[in-house]
């Protein structure tokens, strides 16, 4: 028996492996825009909008080298970022790349900020560039599969699992949210993720898990209450956040695997 | 001070087989189940709220009554079941009735609505399906659980737990407990109406100052075992799940006597609409088949006869559950409010 996650783990990996996340999801920064529902309509605006932020950077890095901080004003970067509609178009479309992008730029900021070498501030802006390209074709894919009616039937899932392999989908989803938040400069928000990923989707799994691999299932509950929480609060850098939050998805997977086997031996109610 | 009932081995219970003689006592002279072969076919559409748990198990249940009526269709919306709660109250406020069935996770929801008088009377010829103390006019308990106290089996034995929930506010034990949890939350409930609300108060401050927090029980259960503390709060199920991954896991389960502390609480499904169809929906979940299903998939308790309960259910000999009445548990707020002000929450 093929479940509905093995299905969609298929179809995700078929197109380039875009994780969709729900409509509902709501930014940092605001309401998403309604433009997200309409991605084929809007890909020359997204390709316009990278540009554009490209060309900020650069002539930000340009300023830099002609004046330091002071002239380059890098706190303009997040202004940018967030003043396009692409910020939410790869927010709610794939999650890891957003969490790069603001990983990105936070890279070009700092080096700023702590008067690094113009190399190690254009290193850091081919990062952010490879992460908003990345994005923009990540957007593409996802358009195409808006075009064929899946989205939604994605999004209805995630929203409310009917069970629990369903759940460990939504909670992949949530913890590449965990990194994007963390990413944002937004610690409490993501320790809040954390917790109510915990509490809401992974509780409603853990029963079940535990009968079958207890040890998984307290590794898990360390990952959720003290290992992610205490890597955010002590602030790692991105990529160790980024680097428990893969140690737990590898976790999942496992999880995953014995859910489906577990599914396919259970009686029959009638 | 007396001894508890605990958790046998896995293979004595499966060989005990039947209900502790106590619990018998409270479950008295129930009607025998009835097979899903002796039910009428549903034939048409009903909207269901249904409250999100039991891992999908209850999904589970509903995909097969589908596929036994082909010419049935059930529309559902999940969520938590204090929102859907919330959502039945507002409709109704509003005038408007979208939901022909509510299936909650907790009895205490269900009082809410039947408080509210939106739940449509039930023939008795299905609620006396139910055991004796579980047959409501306008509700049905589908399975229940049972409050439990689990110990630490390297650093207790099941005689030194007082068999008096109270008495443990006075004891050294470390514990562990869950105080944010909706179950941990009914079984404060049945501690106020049992015993009032400052007596209640006290007890709270009185574990909190020896307690561990978990946000649930499962993990209250784990730090029990692990040795972390000696004993904890949670429900049966929990215990039984963790022995059932870990065969040789260091827990096992203590009940105090006819106190809230061994509370029996239940899930709980009524209909909102007087509907004949909704009303078949019920027995279906009422069969030997899906009964059966609950009990040795999510390890909760039959409360129709001639059901066996769950591999591991405990023997529970000597254990007393309160007379309450379930739906009494629906007084939340107070409880909440306790919690806060005495510093728990």
């Amino acid at each position: 028996m093929t479940s509905k996650w093995f299905k969609r783990q298929h179809l995700v990996g078929m197109l380039g492996a875009v994780a969709l996340m729900t409509s509902q999801a709501t930014m940092a920064t605001g309401a998403i825009g309604e433009h997200v529902n309409h991605l084929t309509d809007n890909l020359d605006n997204y390709s316009q909008e990278v540009n554009w932020l490209n060309d900020k950077v650069k002539a930000m890095i340009l300023r830099y080298q002609e004046g330091g901080a002071d002239e380059a004003k890098p706190d303009l970067l997040v202004e940018h970022w967030e003043a396009v509609d692409f910020h939410s178009a790869i927010e709610t479309n794939y999650v890891p790349v957003y969490a790069s992008i603001w990983q990105g730029l936070f890279g070009v900021k700092t080096a700023m900020e702590d008067n690094a070498s113009i190399e190690q501030v254009r290193e850091q802006h081919d990062l952010l560039e490879q992460a908003l390209w990345q994005g923009l074709g990540a957007v593409k894919l996802a358009a195409q599969y808006q075009d064929k009616g899946l989205t939604e039937q994605v999004a209805t899932a995630q929203e409310n699992p009917t069970n629990s392999l369903e759940a460990l989908d939504a909670i992949d989803n949530h913890l590449n949210r965990v990194v994007a938040k963390y990413a944002e400069k937004l610690p409490k928000e993501a320790v809040t993720i954390v917790h109510d990923t915990y509490l809401n989707l992974f509780e409603g799994v853990e029963g079940e898990l535990i009968a079958l691999d207890a040890e998984l299932v307290e590794d898990l509950e360390k990952d959720f209450n003290v290992t992610l929480p205490q890597a955010i609060q002590n602030d790692k850098s991105v990529d160790d956040v980024r680097g428990v939050v893969t140690m737990m998805q590898g976790k999942l997977d496992t999880a995953a695997s014995l859910l489906e086997q577990s599914a396919e031996e259970r009686k029959d109610v009638f | 001070m007396q001894r508890r009932t605990f958790v046998q081995s896995m293979a004595a219970l499966a060989a005990a087989g039947a209900l502790p003689i106590s619990l018998n006592t409270v479950l008295a002279n129930p009607a025998s189940a009835v097979s899903v072969e002796s039910l009428p076919e549903l034939k048409g559409e009903l909207t269901l709220y249904l409250g999100r748990g039991e891992g999908g198990l209850y999904e589970n249940v509903i995909k097969a009554i589908e596929e036994r009526n082909p010419a049935f269709k059930l529309r559902i919306r999940r969520g938590p079941t204090a929102s859907l709660t919330n959502a039945i109250l507002a409709e109704a406020k509003a005038g408007v009735r979208r939901a022909d069935l509510f299936w909650a996770v907790d009895s205490g929801a269900v009082g809410m609505v039947t408080d509210a008088g939106l739940a449509q009377p039930l023939p008795t010829d299905l609620t006396g399906q139910l055991r004796d103390n579980f047959q409501f006019p306008d509700w049905t308990p589908v399975t229940g659980r049972i409050r439990t106290i689990p110990f630490n089996t390297e650093r207790l034995t099941a005689n030194d737990i007082p068999d008096d929930i109270m008495a443990l506010a006075d004891s050294d034990f470390s514990i562990a407990w869950a105080p944010a949890y909706a179950s941990f939350q009914s079984f404060v409930t049945a501690m106020r109406i049992l015993k009032g609300d400052t007596v209640t108060a006290d007890w709270l401050r009185g574990i909190d100052a020896r307690a561990t927090k978990f946000a649930g029980e499962l993990g209250v259960v784990m730090a029990v075992e692990r040795g972390e503390v000696d004993l904890g709060l949670a429900n049966h199920y929990y215990t039984l799940r963790l022995k059932s991954g870990k065969p040789q896991a260091n827990v096992d389960l203590a009940f105090t006597r006819g106190d809230a502390g061994c509370l029996v609480n239940a899930s709980g499904i009524m209909a909102l609409t007087d509907n004949e169809l909704a009303v078949n929906f019920i027995r279906y979940l009422l069969t030997r088949e899906v009964q059966s299903y609950l009990a040795e998939e999510a390890y909760e308790i039959p409360l129709v006869d001639n059901v066996a309960p769950p591999a591991g259910l405990p023997s529970l000999d000597t254990v007393s559950p309160p007379e309450i009445d379930l739906t009494q548990l629906a007084d939340l707020r107070p409880t909440v409010e306790l919690m806060r002000s005495s510093g728990i929450l």
